[in-house]
Order: C-alpha cells, then structure tokens, then sequence
C-alpha cells in the first residue's frame, strides 16, 4: 500500500495538488480491528499488498507481515503511531509517496482511526489474514504412530505437544471428578454415590478403562443421551408441525442407530439416501407459500448436508458466492440439484441468472455425480461419494466433533468451520484414519478419547483473549438442559429405598418434547442445524428455576421424597450431596444445611436445600 | 430515570462479559455499531405494540370505504365496509363506527393507511406474523430474532430490575404453536433476550415472585442460605471462570428481580384504582393487556407486546361472520388503547413511548392477496349474501393495511399513504414495508437500519442486508 521503491511506480490517480494535511489526533475510543480498521485496509491496502501480492516487498496478509514492512523499512512502530511510516505516507503530499498510490486517499478520519489502532498495540483479529481462504485437504493422511512410553495413542500424539508448551502431562484429576465427567459426557446421567465408591476403590490400574467401556455399552442410556445432539444436529424435533408440511421427525431410526452403534458411513448414507424412517432430515423444513430460493427443501439439504458431515458453510454461497470462504454460488446449486427432480434453476439472491446447474459434488476429485440420472440414484451417489473412504474430511469432521463435546473446544474451532486451522494436525488425522480403519465406529473413537489421560487432565477455563489457542485440559462445561434436568430428578429418585441407579424415574428429558423449562435452559427448537448449545447461564434462565411453576414442582416433589426418606437430618444432607455433587460436606456445610432443613426436617427445607444444590456450580458446571 | 446511562452501561457490561458468550460462537457486537447507536439520537425509550393478531380487515376499522348495510341477497362484490364511517379527531379522517375513543385521541397519532404485507404466496397467519415479527421469511438458516429481543439485545433494559421485552397475552397450545413458536425467540441472539410471557395480565405479578406457596421471607433466606453455602465450599474454584460467574451472576439477577418491590408493583393490576382498572376491564384479558403495558411503561420496561393471542380462526382471523365479530372486536379494542393514549401522555410519557397498533395483514370480502398477486382463494364467498355468517372481510388481503402509530416521535393527527376509494381498495401512494416498518421503529429508538450483529462470521442485519430505510415522513 505505501512502501514502494521510489521511481519504479508512477501514481496515477492521486491529487494533482493535494492540500497539505496535518496529522489528526487519534481517535479516544477503544478501536475494534474488523469493524474500524480492517474495512479501510480491504478498501484502500489489499489490491497491492494482500493474497500474495507484496508491492514492495510489502505484504498485509498477516499481522506479522504487516509489522515486518517492505523494502522502506517497518510499517509501524507499535504504539507509536506518530513515528509510523504508515501514517508518514497516507498524509504525505508526495504523489509520489502517498498511500494509496491508486485510489481515493484516506480521509482524515481514517487516519486517526490508523493511530488509534497503532497506538493501541494493533490488535489483530484472531486468526484473520487477507490472504485467500484456507482450504483444508480433504484427503485422509496417514500418521505413523510415534513410539513412547503412553499406552493411549492420543497421549502419545499429545507428547510432543506437551513437552513444547512446558506441560506437565502426569496431571490428572481426583476419581470423583473424571466419573461424574465420564458419566455425563457417555450417558448424560450423574453417577451415584455408590458407582463413585466402587471407581475410587477399585485398584486395577485400567479402572478408567472399565468404566469407559461399561458406560458405553449402556446402550439405552448412551442412546438417550446422545440423541439429543444428534437431534440438534439434524433438526429432529418431536413435536413440530409446520403448516406445509415441513419437519418429518427420525426419532425412532435415530435411537435405534445409537443402540446398535451404526457405523458412521452407514448412518451418514442412510440420512441422505432414506431408509424407512431416516428421510426427515433430508425432506428439510417447509413452511406453507412460496420461499426464498436459497432456502427450498433441496437447498436447505445441500446446506445441512455440508454442515454437519463435511463441517463447510455454504450458506452464504447459497444466494451468492461466499465472501467468507470460496464457495461460490454455483457450487452450491450443484449440490442441491443432486437432491431435485428435475434441473434447477440458479438463483442470485432470489433472481434467476438463466442458467441451470448441474449436479455435482462440492470435490469432484472424490467422485462424480451421473447428472442424467434419476433423483434416487444421483442422491445414493452422493451417499457413497460422500462416505467413501478418500473423503479425509467427513472423518475429521466427526472425530472433531466428538473431540469438542468431551474436550469443550475442537481440534479445529468452530466446529462447522473445517477448512480452519487445527491445534494438532497429527492428532486430528491420526483419529480420523482410525475412525475409517475401525468401520466408523464411533465408540471406538470416543472409547479411545474417554481412556486418554488427556481427558483426566483438570478442566480449564478458556481464554479467548490468547493470542493463540494451547491445549491444556477439558474445558469446565455446564451441563445441557436435558443432563441437568435427568441429574435432578436422579437425586430425586434416590430417595427411595433401594433406587435403582441410572434412573431418572421417569422418561429421560432428552426422549420428552421440548417444553417452557427446557427451552429456557437452552434446548433448541430444532427448526435450524445446531451442533453446539450456548452454555452459559442468563438471567432467563435462572428466573425460571427461581419462580418457575414447572421446576418449582420438582422441587417441591423432591422435598417431599426426601423428607419421606425417614433418614435423619445428617443423613439427607449427607445423601443429597454425595447424590448431586459427588461428595461429602465439610463440617461447616454440613451445620448450614441442616439448619436449611429445620429442626424437626420439614419438607420445605429439604426442598430449599435441594434447590440450592441444584443451583450449586458444582452441580451444573462439568469440571 | 436516565435512560443513555443505563444503555451505555448495558452495552459495556455486554462487551466485557462476552467471554462465555464468545465460547459458545454467540454473536458480537462492533464498536463501531455501539457508537452509531450512541450517536443516532432517538425519540422513544420504549415500544409497545398492540398485536391485533389474525388479521384486522383495514377497510372495517381505520380505513373506511363505501359502506353497503347488510341485506339478504346482497351482492358481495358491492360491499367495501360493513360499518358506516364516522369522525375523528382529525379533521377529514374517517374510521369505523366502534372506534370513537381511539378516534378522539388520533390528534395524537400518526395512521399509515397503506402496509404492504410481503408476498409469501398460499396465506398463512404464521409465516406473515413470522415476518412481521422478524422482518425475515422463514424457512432461515439462522434463527431469527423477535423485533424485542433486537431491541433488548442493542440497548439492554431500560429499568434493569425489569425484563426488557415482555410478551403479555400469546400463548403456544393453538394448532399453529409450532409456528407461534419459531418467532417468539431471540434466535441466534441467545436466550438472555427472549421475551419474558406473561398469559393473563391478571396474574402477572406471580411471574415476578417467589413460586406459589412460598414467602418472601423463605425465599430471601434461602438465597441467602445458598450464599453461604458457595462461601463455604471446601472446593478451591478456579480464579474467574466465566461459566461459574455468569451462573452467579445470573442468579444474582433473578433473586433482583424477583424480590423487587417496583418490579412487582408494576406487575401488579390489584394495586390500580378501581376506575381505571374497569376501564380496560372492558377489554378483557387484551383490555388488561394495555393496562400491564402502561404500568410496566411507567416502570422502565424497553419492549411491550399485548396480544389478545393469535387462534386460527378466532378473533381477528375472521373466514365468517366477520362484521358481528368485528362489533366486539372493536368494543375490546377501543376504550383500553384510547385510555392507554391517555395515561401515558397524563404521566408524560407518551413523547417517548412508541405505541405500535398492527396486524399481519388486511382483509377483504373478494380478494385474496393482492391485485398483482392474488393468491389460492380459503374463504368461499356466495353469489349473494344470504345471512350475517357471509356478511365481513372474509379473505386475507396483502395489498393495504393499517398501522396506528402514537407517541414516541411521531406526527401528531397525521395520515400516511393513500388507498383507493374502489375494490381493490389497495395502495395507490406511499406503501409501506414490513422492513420499513421495522427501520422505522428501531429508527424511533436511536438504532440504524443497518444495525448487525455476526454470527458465522456473517453479519445479520436488523432487517435484510440492513437495507430498507426509516419512513422518516412520520417523524415530527
């Protein structure tokens, strides 16, 4: 953009006189890089200095470039922006020094926008860079498996990881700790104070490996459970009846797909190529008159298609071509007519072009669509191209997946964004190919995540504001609308004598329909994809477990069960901590409880109590 | 009550606990957006919205035509208005027999004569109020916010003991509730800004105290009770942990709320005099609907809707008998908006509350649709009109609606847009959008048209690409 050598460019369109102007002060407010600084960069810097163009030498594609400057030396001095070459040349009155050398120059309020910036230590958009859009390989890639001592290959593909970020891998947290984790990221249900005890004092040295491979083979529960993120995913409600016809439920297909742990590249080839009772999330959502091009039932399935088994967005690229990756509209249409009856139209945000597309995949190398062919046979194509083996990305993009649910943070981040750069590429494709080796089974994979030492570590908090992402341990999670609501009603149930563990009591809160309460706490609609749930609490949210008739209830019958246990004031407060939070009270907690309970227990302080704990952040934060 | 404080201090709190937010991929306000809001100087602190939900036949209400009193035998097609016109305040204004007292008070309001409904071909009352709530048509990739959870969202509460956008009146158990649903949500904006429903305006007050069947005093300690018990975990808690905080911090909130005793005299209907009260009383459950919205006005509530609910075929959605419906109709509507009108400018905030008096679409007894997009007939109309059940504005029509508008920087005793004086009694000057509609309300409350919010690293405007502009001919 300005730093050039001198003579081997000649300004064209600059002022022929332009006035002097004085440096502005910068601006007092905080600036915000994409919103202030990154615009005026893409409009006046980027035809010269950007995606791999460096006019004199210089290249903004990366802060790092962008400080380094070009051929006259740094661009900026970092908090100085009065002694900034940049500043020197967007002001100067040299045409042959001024930036932009084409173009109109840079108002006075861009300039103290710049010093802001500068002054304020040019803060970059994590991640960002104006160079063209990161396209990962699709294909799989194989990684040999180091040699070390770690029995766990991920703990083995950590090792080197570890030893450059300085962290100590021995690390692990308490037993209490990793069951309620492991019982609640395998069947969404909190372990009881007896499972707790058999883990802590069971001595095998592979204990954690028992426990893993039990609690997946707990196939009612492990499926209970992980329907709800598959529901999400697939925009599977229970309930919903759109006037049109749209929202075909899967439930059935989808529970007894868990059960028996379907391979992945069958249950994938299933949902876009039906099976009895798998076609809803294909058939999409549909809604009475007329609709948008970018959103009919075939675009929508191109859409969910990409988004959650090859983690691309192509939403954007569905009413023009994509100004955040390089998906253009084109592509898209091309990969929803393999879902239409007859040729599709292309539509430009909502207006025909004239042209007609043509079915194909979003990577041919992986496989060609016969676009003669009926519907029925390019859409199992498109089943079989998409699960073939040579496609890397679907693998990744599921082990990715799971790898976010159990660690709270992906592999790649944003989980729907797989082109994006991974943390660990070896782990990644190492996991994918023995995803792929293992029949796409997906326990495997979990099993092999749940038995890593990785997953012992304490959790973490995360920290967005670092400049880069570092692996260091699950990140704390707070549980979803249905764990929270099947852990309370757990503690419930274990009042009763001899209560089965396991247990909610009742149907689980993942197999009812969706109600007041659970959408409070966070459950979605399911009329749009989502993969993850926000998980941070709001104050709506925390309104209707205070005063909300429908929790309000469960307390109230959780008050009475407990109080009817016929234990003693010690004994309830004992049990209803080991039961909700996994340990005893302290001395002091044990006194404040039981003065909550009242002397004689009466109902309504054992159901205050019980409130409290299922308030308790040890409650509902995974840790 | 200093209103720029609070939205300021709202918008930095936001900023800097964005933390967990960012975790979850929520979407992120700009700088540059929070200063444009700042700047954009407003006229109106809060919104109210009158939801007459089913579709309110324009030419039977605020925009009358040619009226032909009913007859047996009488030939549909002559039939423009079921009821006789009569004055208003305004000079050369017409409405309806059956609203004299929201006549009396339009020296004080602006009536748009000429809504446009979008054009979402086969009728459907859930996708029009979809769009009239969003500005989008669904099906979306992207959850789309209600008009309150934007507003909550960009300027935060007004009265933070108050939820910001309260939902009086809609309940979800119709045969469209599905629908219902998909709009009543802050969508991508996440659930901190989703209404806050109120059913029977009557009640509301439980909705702001501790569950039935429990004290205050009981609930006080037993926040307190929880207090001590955190102080007293023997469990060493990591630093500042978003995750813990926001769960405190929400709570903190909750237990504000809920024990605010000017939260709860807002909420509370028994507290107002007995006058008064009957007066909307005449109104019903809607009636009492404007009587909440005043009081929480007066409170420091940001975003109102009262709806008498949205039934398939009850209340405004009139397939038959339309005119005697529209008798009752009127009756429920009119004494509690006037008095509404009235209150809020005794109390002085009539100037900056924006009253919003709209439905998804108009009727008419032929058409359906509009002229130049008719749409698939529901209602089937007889050669001749052979008793009262045909005798109404039968079928839905998209081509003018009406939309009152009061206070909060409008025009006082103004008229917007024009329609013509035969069927089709459509737009013939100045139509007015859904999305103009919606930029004109935000307008109203200092944010831009162009306002967004990212999600999936796109920006999502306040209404599509943040292109339809303000209407600013209402403005005073």
């Amino acid at each position: 953009m300005f730093i050039f050598l001198a003579g081997l460019l000649i300004p064209v369109a600059a002022p022929a006189n332009p006035e002097p102007r004085k440096m502005p002060a910068a601006v007092q407010r905080s600036v915000d890089f994409a919103e202030d600084i990154k615009p005026i960069l893409e409009r006046s810097c980027v035809n010269c200095h950007a995606n791999g163009k460096r006019k004199g030498g210089f290249s903004i594609d990366h802060l790092h470039s962008f400080i380094a400057g070009g051929d006259s030396g740094p661009a900026v001095r970092q908090g100085k922006s009065a002694e900034s070459l940049l500043i020197e040349l967007v002001l100067s009155n040299d045409p042959d020094e001024l930036m932009p050398s084409k173009g109109k120059r840079l108002s006075l309020d861009e300039v103290a926008l710049l010093r802001a910036w500068i002054d304020q230590g040019l803060k970059w958009e994590k991640g960002f860079t104006f160079a063209k859009f990161r396209n990962a390989p699709v294909a799989p890639r194989k990684v040999v498996l180091p040699d070390g001592p770690e029995a766990n290959p991920v703990d083995r593909l950590l090792a080197p990881y570890y030893s450059k970020h300085k962290i100590d891998p021995a690390v692990t947290v308490p037993d209490r700790i990793f069951v309620r984790r492991v019982f609640l990221d395998t069947i969404g249900l909190l372990p009881s104070p007896g499972e707790v005890a058999a883990f802590r004092e069971d001595k095998r040295p592979d204990k954690h490996m028992h426990l893993v491979e039990e609690l997946l083979q707990d196939k009612k529960n492990y499926a209970e459970h992980w329907i709800t993120f598959w529901s999400d995913c697939f925009r599977n409600s229970y309930t919903r009846q759109y006037h049109g016809g749209g929202g075909k439920r899967i439930t059935d297909w989808l529970k007894k797909s868990l059960e028996e742990n379907k391979p992945y590249d069958q249950f994938v080839r299933e949902l876009i190529n039906p099976v009895g009772g798998s076609d809803g999330f294909i058939k999409g959502v549909a809604w009475r008159g007329t609709v948008n091009a970018s959103q009919v039932v075939e675009m929508q399935a191109a859409q969910n298609v990409a988004q959650v088994f090859l983690g691309l967005n192509i939403k954007c690229a569905s009413c023009h071509d994509s100004f955040i990756n390089d998906w253009t509209l084109k592509q898209t249409y091309s990969l929803a007519s393999i879902f239409s009856d007859g040729p599709m139209d292309v539509h430009r945000c909502n207006k025909p072009t004239g042209d007609k597309a043509q079915p194909a995949f979003l990577y041919p190398e992986l496989g060609t669509i016969d676009a003669g062919s009926p519907r029925k046979e390019r859409v199992k194509q498109l089943s079989e191209i998409i699960t073939s083996p040579k496609n890397g990305r679907l693998a990744r993009t599921a082990v990715n997946r799971l790898w976010a649910i159990f660690f709270g943070r992906g592999l790649v981040d944003p989980v729907d964004e797989m082109d994006n750069p991974t943390w660990n590429q070896d782990l990644l494709d190492w996991l994918a190919v023995d995803f792929v080796d293992h029949g796409y089974d997906l326990k495997r994979t979990m099993s092999l995540l749940l038995t890593s030492r990785a997953y012992q570590r304490p959790s973490v908090r995360l920290d967005e504001d670092a400049e880069e992402f570092v692996f260091q341990g699950p990140v704390v999670r707070r549980m979803s609308a249905e764990q929270f609501l099947d852990g309370i009603d757990q503690v419930i149930v274990a009042a009763g004598k001899d209560a089965p563990t396991r247990h909610t009591g009742g149907k689980r809160a993942g197999m009812r329909n969706l109600d007041r309460l659970m959408r409070t706490l966070g459950r979605p609609k399911r009329d749009v994809v989502v993969t993850r749930r926000e998980s941070t609490a709001t104050t709506a949210q925390l309104i209707e477990l205070s005063n909300g008739k429908p929790f309000a209830n469960i307390m109230v019958k959780g008050g009475k069960a407990w109080k009817g246990s016929g234990h003693a004031a010690d004994a309830i407060v004992g049990e209803l901590f080991a039961n909700a939070i996994g340990r005893s009270p302290s001395e002091k907690e044990m006194q404040s409880a039981q003065s909550v309970l009242g002397s004689p227990v009466n109902a309504q302080g054992v159901e205050d109590l019980l409130w409290m704990l299922a308030m308790h952040p040890e409650f509902q934060l995974i840790h | 009550m200093n209103s720029n404080t609070n939205r300021r201090d709202f918008l930095s709190t936001a900023s800097t606990a964005t933390l967990g937010a960012l975790a979850a991929g929520c979407p992120v306000t700009s700088a540059e957006a929070k200063a444009k809001i700042d700047s954009l100087k407003s006229t109106a602190d809060t919104v109210i919205v009158l939801w007459m939900a089913g579709g309110m036949a324009s030419t039977d209400t605020f925009d009358p035509k040619r009226y032909v009193p009913y007859e047996k035998g009488l030939d549909p097609k002559r039939v423009l208005s079921t009821f006789p016109a009569i004055d208003t305040a305004v000079d050369g204004l017409k409405f309806t027999e059956g609203l004299e007292k929201i006549g009396a008070v339009m020296d004080r309001g602006t009536l748009i004569k000429t809504y446009r409904a979008a054009d979402l071909g086969f009728i459907l009352h859930s996708r029009h109020q979809y769009h009239w709530h969003t500005a989008y048509e669904p099906p979306l990739t992207v959850a789309a916010p209600h008009i309150g959870s934007w507003i909550s969202r960009s300027l935060g509460p007004l009265n933070p003991d108050l939820p910001a956008f309260i939902d009086i009146g809609q309940t979800f158990d119709s045969g469209e509730k599905e629908s219902l649903k998909a709009f009543h949500t802050s969508g991508f904006l996440g659930s901190e800004f989703a209404p806050f429903f109120l059913v029977e305006p009557d009640q509301a007050v439980e909705a702001v105290k501790p569950p039935v069947g429990m004290s205050d005093t009981r609930f006080a300690k037993r926040y307190q009770a929880y207090k001590k018990m955190l102080a007293e975990s023997p469990i060493q808690q990591h630093g500042s942990e978003y995750q813990r905080e926001s769960l405190l911090k929400s709570i903190d909130n909750a237990q504000r709320l809920l024990s605010s005793p000017k939260a709860r005299k807002a909420f509370d209907l028994s507290l107002e005099p007995k006058e008064s009260y009957d007066t909307y009383k005449v109104g019903g459950r809607f009636g009492l609907g404007c009587l909440l919205a005043r009081r929480l006005t007066e409170a420091g509530a940001r975003f109102i809707e009262v709806t008498h609910g949205y039934y398939p075929f009850k209340y405004w959605d009139t397939h038959d008998n339309g005119h005697t419906r529209l008798k009752q109709l009127k009756a429920m509507i009119d004494a509690p908006i006037a008095q509404l009108v009235l209150d809020l400018e005794a109390r002085k905030l009539l100037d900056r509350t924006l009253i919003v008096l709209a439905s998804e679409f108009s009727r008419d007894m032929m058409m359906e649709g509009k002229p130049e997009k008719r749409v698939k007939d529901q209602v089937n109309v007889p050669p001749k009109i052979d008793g009262l059940q045909h005798y109404g504005m039968h079928r839905h029509f998209t081509g003018a609606g009406s939309v009152l508008l009061f206070g909060g920087g409008v025009k006082k005793g103004f008229v917007y847009g024009e329609t013509a004086d035969e069927r089709p009694c459509t737009t013939v000057k100045n139509p007015v959008t859904t999305e103009q509609l919606h930029a004109s309300i935000y307008r109203a409350m200092g944010i831009p048209h162009d306002h967004h919010y990212n999600v999936e690293q796109r920006p999502f405007y306040v209404t599509p690409d943040g292109t339809a502009e303000p209407v600013m001919e209402l403005f005073g």
